[in-house]
């Protein structure tokens, strides 16, 4: 794993709709920009030996990061994987769509759900929004949220962004009726 | 909160220091590799971002900036810095310091600059950062998601050339056209690979090698 950058930023909301959020609502991400394993090498039928080269050590520095730049239990998550210009979505996909990426993130967030994504090619410095959901319950309408993210210098064509996302509760003021309120 | 003023709940801008922050975000970066190969050092780079109700909508351009620069200013400093020094590790690993302010577009140009330029905000932002160069900044007015890009020096010698360097502030709904967006940042060394000298290592460079240069 090429690892050229790692980004972190952290979100506190202290109003929203005009009134005070207390506690301040806090989101956290952390990105890392890494060189493409596949970068050059034209059509990968096989994507295996990248994603076992790659996906775990990635899966568990972003996860030990987020966890700790939140500084709290994480209560929802979600995943990102950004491709440079270069590259294809499905080398985003292959690092992240795999237990071997996302089971760091479940561990150290004591979580169980899926995670959800965001998978895109963009060039530099384009903006991603990383959505979120509970961690042991995705139909928690609460916790559904999303978190914009972009990083000046990054991807270069021949890299990738690949971001976990952590919140430490649902959305500022959220006043929303639950869905089992409707079935 | 508990602010009351003529009888009425106070507006965020006339509620009394930090209540009027809607936002904080922290950016932090950490360079592993730039250009296929390690720093000497490994430098992290932070900005760190607060949203505020900006307190002079609607005054005209002769109205005093004074009262509301004394009051929030100097909290601001201490907001943005105290966060800027966790996520560096302490004013001793600090060496390049900078600020910016962005204020939304019902706003003057003016209120952006009266919330980092004076020493209500400078000083302390000097004086926690354990710096003594003048510090330097960015200022702007723009949309909601526009980007800052923030100058940073040397805290203490501003003309080290290897420490000069940018950081980026961006906040996705800030400022709304009432609001101000107020920056601090910081780096603890120079950029990755530095290598252009310094005024120590110039020579002399005047506008006479223009006359032996081709057109």
């Amino acid at each position: 794993m090429n690892v050229r950058k790692v980004v972190t930023i952290v979100e506190e909301v202290r109003r929203e709709g005009g009134r005070e959020v207390s506690p301040a609502a806090c989101v956290a991400v952390v990105a890392a920009v890494i060189e493409n394993p596949w970068a050059g090498e034209g059509f990968v039928e096989d994507l295996g030996p990248g994603i076992d080269a790659v996906a775990s050590d990635l899966g568990k520095l972003l996860a030990s990061r987020v966890v700790e730049a939140l500084g709290a239990p994480v209560e929802a998550y979600g995943k990102a994987a950004i491709v440079g210009l270069d590259g294809e979505i499905e080398h985003g996909s292959a690092l992240i769509h795999t237990l071997k990426f996302g089971d760091h993130f479940r561990e150290a967030a004591r979580a169980s759900t899926l995670l959800p994504a965001v998978e895109k090619r963009g060039p530099a410095g384009v903006a991603f929004d990383i959505p979120l959901k509970h961690v042991t319950d995705a139909t928690i309408r609460s916790h559904h949220q999303s978190l914009e993210v972009r990083v000046a210098d990054a991807p270069h064509p021949d890299e990738i962004v690949v971001a976990l996302a952590a919140a430490a509760q649902g959305r500022p003021q959220q006043r929303l009726a639950a869905l089992s309120s409707e079935q | 909160m508990q602010e009351m003023l003529k009888g009425r709940p106070a507006s965020p801008a006339q509620q009394p220091g930090l209540a009027a922050v809607r936002k904080v975000v922290l950016y932090h970066e950490e360079t592993v590799r730039e250009n296929g190969a390690a720093p000497a050092r490994p430098v992290q780079r932070a900005s760190v971002a607060a949203v505020v109700a900006n307190p002079w909508l609607g005054t005209s351009p002769s109205t005093s900036l004074a009262e509301e620069v004394e009051a929030l200013a100097p909290l601001l400093a201490r907001l943005l810095v105290g966060k800027l020094l966790d996520a560096l590790g302490g004013a001793d690993r600090v060496e390049a310091f900078g600020k910016g302010a962005l204020v939304g577009t019902a706003g003057e140009i003016e209120h952006a600059g009266a919330m980092i330029h004076t020493p209500y905000f400078g000083n302390l932002v000097r004086g926690l950062l354990e710096g003594e160069s003048i510090i330097c900044f960015a200022d702007a007015r723009g949309d909601a998601g526009h980007s800052l890009v923030i100058p940073m020096w040397h805290k203490n010698h501003a003309a080290t050339r290897s420490h000069y360097q940018t950081v980026h502030a961006h906040v996705s709904d800030a400022p709304r056209a009432d609001e101000i967006v107020v920056v601090a940042a910081a780096s603890t060394g120079p950029r990755p690979h530095p290598r252009i000298g310094d005024r120590t290592t110039d020579p002399t460079v005047t506008v006479d090698i223009l006359k032996e240069a081709r057109a």
